[in-house]
């Protein structure tokens, strides 16, 4: 690479190169040499730190002035080819060998190990090289530019998309033995369900059968499970939606058709963007303050409902707002031309319009709270291992007493264990678990990946749900 | 001199002229509407206070004027829709900001003995809180009981200004990438993938963390004990990374498409456009993004409570990042359990001081994403 550089400043290569290689090339050629000059001072030649510093400054400046002053042809490709030459020279002949430490001296102790420098060192001179490599390719100048820059770019998003896949197939490969342990397909394995319709009881039994899923934890269990759990969290995101939708549908329609553009909406626009980014744990501290102690001064499932619902709230209130902002006046004038009244304009023109905005922002909304535990830890939270009796039967639990305040529903009031409480308190359970789950280990991976597959189970309903309204609506 | 008064008296008039109008409109209202309508409104207004009140004194009774509520809602929805839907709407809005004022009131109440008790006098004036700030021990249960927010703060600073360092240049070139240089079909895969990053349950980032990052990482620095905001700090900003991305890239491509035109009709690369046209005309929305960012970065909980050592201390230097003690939220995470009284309180300290930082970086970025849709005229 150093070598086209220098060929295309004799004039062998064929390239239009700018009269300098400019600043950025020349901090980034500077810094790494910066680095290797200044950790060489240190510890090859046995400088001090201040020393060091001096020095490694030093050659930075000198490189960057080298970089920033030479045609561009020389500037980015000599500084950064000569790095990989003296990075690979110095890996390669065993100065920075496998059992290179170099220890940083300071009260809580930490070093600088081979095996963490020499990878992260070949990355970035991977980079490096990649980044002048593909700016020679483009023929220097600003064309060159625009090619080392896209390749940059290119990585960066292919790398993030990488990591999403890197992370999802991870969790499923650890999590899938736990998953299954157990589990048995075919024809009458299940559990049996019954279902009765006007006095008919009909059963039908489930061809597969996945204990994990299936069954809480028990101490006469073949294979426990995490039934309650995912109950609690279902439970959970009907409750917090329940409190929420109607709550920023309510709000948003107000905004956008009754109220005037004005101070007061101007303050409610700025509260709900600040309940938007204020953090979940805060949340979970005001659920604790606030509705603990009026629903009877135990943690609860109702109260981890409202506190999620608070969370979902502005994330609805936003997308439902954008939904009918962006519903075309025509749509309105029309109807108003008809003579009906504004609230029958609403119901009919508007909020039909604004619905697939506000479904998808409901579902990632969703998404994004099933997922939540520090709010829930605060106002919710179970045990670790929850038997299956303690399955929460909500529906089933209403009951209605003589006294205020009359309705009362004991499993609403009870604490309840969700999937991401319970990954949280198993992981801080530690090495204590032996005793109730044969492999513990598996057991979290698999509580893992079934709250991801829940979490992500709405995402992908979300965004599914927004190409086919889109879909829908290029098409007609 | 005589602009102040004049300011005043003009803001005065102004407030005057503001408040006429909402007493006309007021007036109108009255007026225009049925006097059963205009009872039903009376009975479902007077009916929520109460319930509010009930509910705020812990009152098994709340359960009538609720019942009331909802009677006078069934009768009015059927006999005068128009105006329920409106008085409705407006319940709804104004209980919007309700929530927020009650959680300023609830965590700031809370916090009031421990900023009591730890109060300091500097040049004998006493100043309530003051030691939480100067003094660095955090100490629950052997005398003397302190409660030190310097080592949160450092912590939380620390993991924000490393979060950043990752979120921030990788998300604005994400943004550069979705907006500007992708392929419509490229776009297609990206955008959801960004999206479905952000739904990653905190926790799951946590426990990777916890099982892979964190050991790797103390035999690879040779540290005692596991937990560093290093690795703490990357992960956090993975997981500011999605918000980054997308507001980012709305401000990105609400750059009008004329400017960008214009500037490659004379003659310059993509990249010339991006850096010198796109770039600084979205700037102020760019920022706001990464504010975002860090304001997420801030308040994020699990990941850290997990992958931090739990004890409340200053690094040793001061930039140490490779051990990890405890951020402002994770003290919140991990204590509730057995705290009580002054302890309890404190962590509701750590939670205002989470709660205003975080308000302010949010209204901040508002401000500029406003500023920018000035700049672009109106309507964006």
């Amino acid at each position: 690479m150093a070598t086209f550089g220098v060929g295309s400043r004799l004039g062998y290569v064929d390239t239009n190169p700018d009269r300098s290689a400019g600043l950025v090339a020349a901090v980034a050629a500077g810094i790494p040499w910066a680095v290797i000059c200044g950790g060489a001072a240190s510890e090859l030649l046995g400088f001090g730190t201040v020393l060091a510093i001096v020095a490694g400054l030093l050659t930075g400046c000198l490189v960057s002035a080298a970089t920033a002053f030479s045609r561009e042809d020389i500037g980015s490709t000599v500084p950064l080819g000569a790095l990989s030459i003296v990075t690979g020279l110095v890996f390669l002949t065993s100065v920075l060998g496998p059992e290179w430490v170099w220890s940083l001296g300071w009260e809580q102790p930490a070093s600088l190990t081979a095996e963490f420098v020499i990878p992260i060192g070949t990355l970035l001179n991977a980079m490096f090289a990649g980044w002048a490599a593909s700016k020679a390719y483009g023929g220097f100048g600003a064309r060159g530019r625009h090619v080392g820059a896209y390749v940059l770019v290119y990585l960066n998003a292919l790398s993030i998309v990488a990591f999403l896949f890197v992370l999802v197939a991870f969790t499923v490969v650890r999590g899938v033995p736990g998953l299954l342990n157990g589990a048995e397909f075919g024809l009458g394995v299940g559990p049996a369900t019954t279902i009765e319709l006007a006095g008919f009881g009909f059963t039908f039994v489930w061809p597969f059968s996945v204990p994990f899923v299936m069954n809480g934890v028990a101490l006469l269990n073949d294979f426990q499970g995490v039934l309650p759990a995912i109950v609690g969290t279902i439970w959970l995101v009907v409750g917090a939606v329940l409190f929420a939708v109607p709550l920023g549908i309510g709000a948003a329609i107000f905004l956008t058709e009754y109220a005037e553009q004005g101070p007061f909406t101007q303050a409610v626009e700025i509260a709900t963007n600040g309940l938007w980014s204020t953090p979940s744990i805060v949340f979970g501290l005001f659920g604790f303050a606030f509705l603990i102690p009026r629903f009877g001064n135990s943690k609860s499932l109702l109260a981890g409902m409202l506190t999620l619902g608070f969370m979902l709230l502005p994330l609805v209130l936003i997308t439902s707002r954008e939904a009918m902002i962006s519903v075309p006046d025509e749509y309105r004038d029309a109807s108003a031309a008809l003579g009906v009244s504004k609230w029958q304009t609403i119901r009919s023109v508007v909020l039909p319009a604004a619905l697939p905005g506000v479904v998808t922002g409901v579902i990632l909304g969703v998404g994004r709270i099933a997922g939540e535990t520090a709010p829930i830890l605060l106002t919710m939270a179970g045990g670790t291992f929850v038997p299956g009796s303690q399955t929460a039967d909500v529906i089933g639990g209403f009951g209605f007493v003589a006294s205020p305040p009359f309705v009362t529903n004991p499993e609403l009031l009870q604490a309840t264990s969700a999937l991401p409480y319970q990954l949280f308190a198993l992981i801080t359970a530690g090495v204590g678990l032996g005793d109730n789950v044969a492999n513990p280990d598996e057991f979290r991976w698999a509580t893992a990946l079934v709250l991801l597959v829940v979490v992500l189970s709405f995402y992908a309903v979300g965004i599914a749900t927004r190409y086919y309204f889109r879909r829908k609506l290029s098409y007609e | 001199m005589s602009f102040i008064p004049d300011f005043v008296r003009g803001s005065r008039s102004g407030l005057r002229e503001a408040v006429d109008h909402r007493a006309r409109r007021a007036r109108d209202f009255v007026d225009e509407t049925e006097p059963e309508a205009l009872a039903v409104v009376t009975i479902v207004s007077l009916s929520l206070i109460a319930a509010l009140v009930g509910f705020l004194l812990v009152s098994a009774l709340t359960v009538v004027p609720i019942s009331a509520f909802l009677v006078a809602v069934t009768y009015g929805w059927i006999r005068h829709q128009e105006v329920t839907a409106r008085i409705l709407t407006l319940t709804t809005t104004v209980s919007t900001l309700l929530i927020l004022g009650l959680i300023i009131v609830f965590i700031f109440i809370e916090s009031v003995p421990v900023i009591r008790y730890e109060s300091a006098t500097v040049f004998g004036v006493t100043v309530p809180g003051l030691r939480m700030f100067v003094e660095t021990r955090w100490d629950a249960v052997s005398d003397p009981v302190r409660f030190s927010m310097v080592p949160m703060i450092h912590g939380t600073v620390m993991v924000t200004l490393i979060a950043t360092a990752v979120a921030a240049p990788l998300g604005v070139s994400a943004a550069l990438f979705l907006s500007e240089i992708a392929p419509p079909s490229v776009r297609e895969i990206v955008k959801p993938g960004v999206e479905i990053l952000a739904g990653i349950p905190s926790i799951v980032y946590g426990f990777i963390g916890f099982t892979i990052l964190s050991p790797w990482a103390s035999s690879q620095f040779r540290l005692t004990g596991q937990g560093t905001y290093l690795f703490v700090g990357v992960v956090v900003g993975l997981m500011a990374l999605p918000t980054v991305v997308s507001v980012a890239e709305d401000a990105l491509s609400s750059v009008p498409e004329s400017i960008k035109s214009g500037s490659l009709a004379v003659g310059t690369t993509d990249w010339q456009t991006m850096t010198s046209i796109t770039l600084p005309a979205a700037f102020s929305g760019v920022s706001a993004a990464v504010l975002l960012g860090v304001g997420r970065a801030i308040g994020e909980t699990m990941a850290a409570t997990v992958m931090l050592k739990g004890v409340p201390r200053l690094t040793d230097p001061l930039y140490n990042a490779f051990y990890g003690q405890e951020t402002l939220t994770s003290i919140i995470a991990r204590n509730y359990g057995d705290a009580d009284g002054l302890q309890m309180d404190a962590l509701f300290v750590a939670g205002v001081i989470l709660f205003v930082t975080v308000l302010f970086i949010s209204i901040g970025s508002q401000y500029v994403e406003w500023r920018m849709k000035r700049q672009f005229g109106g309507e964006v």
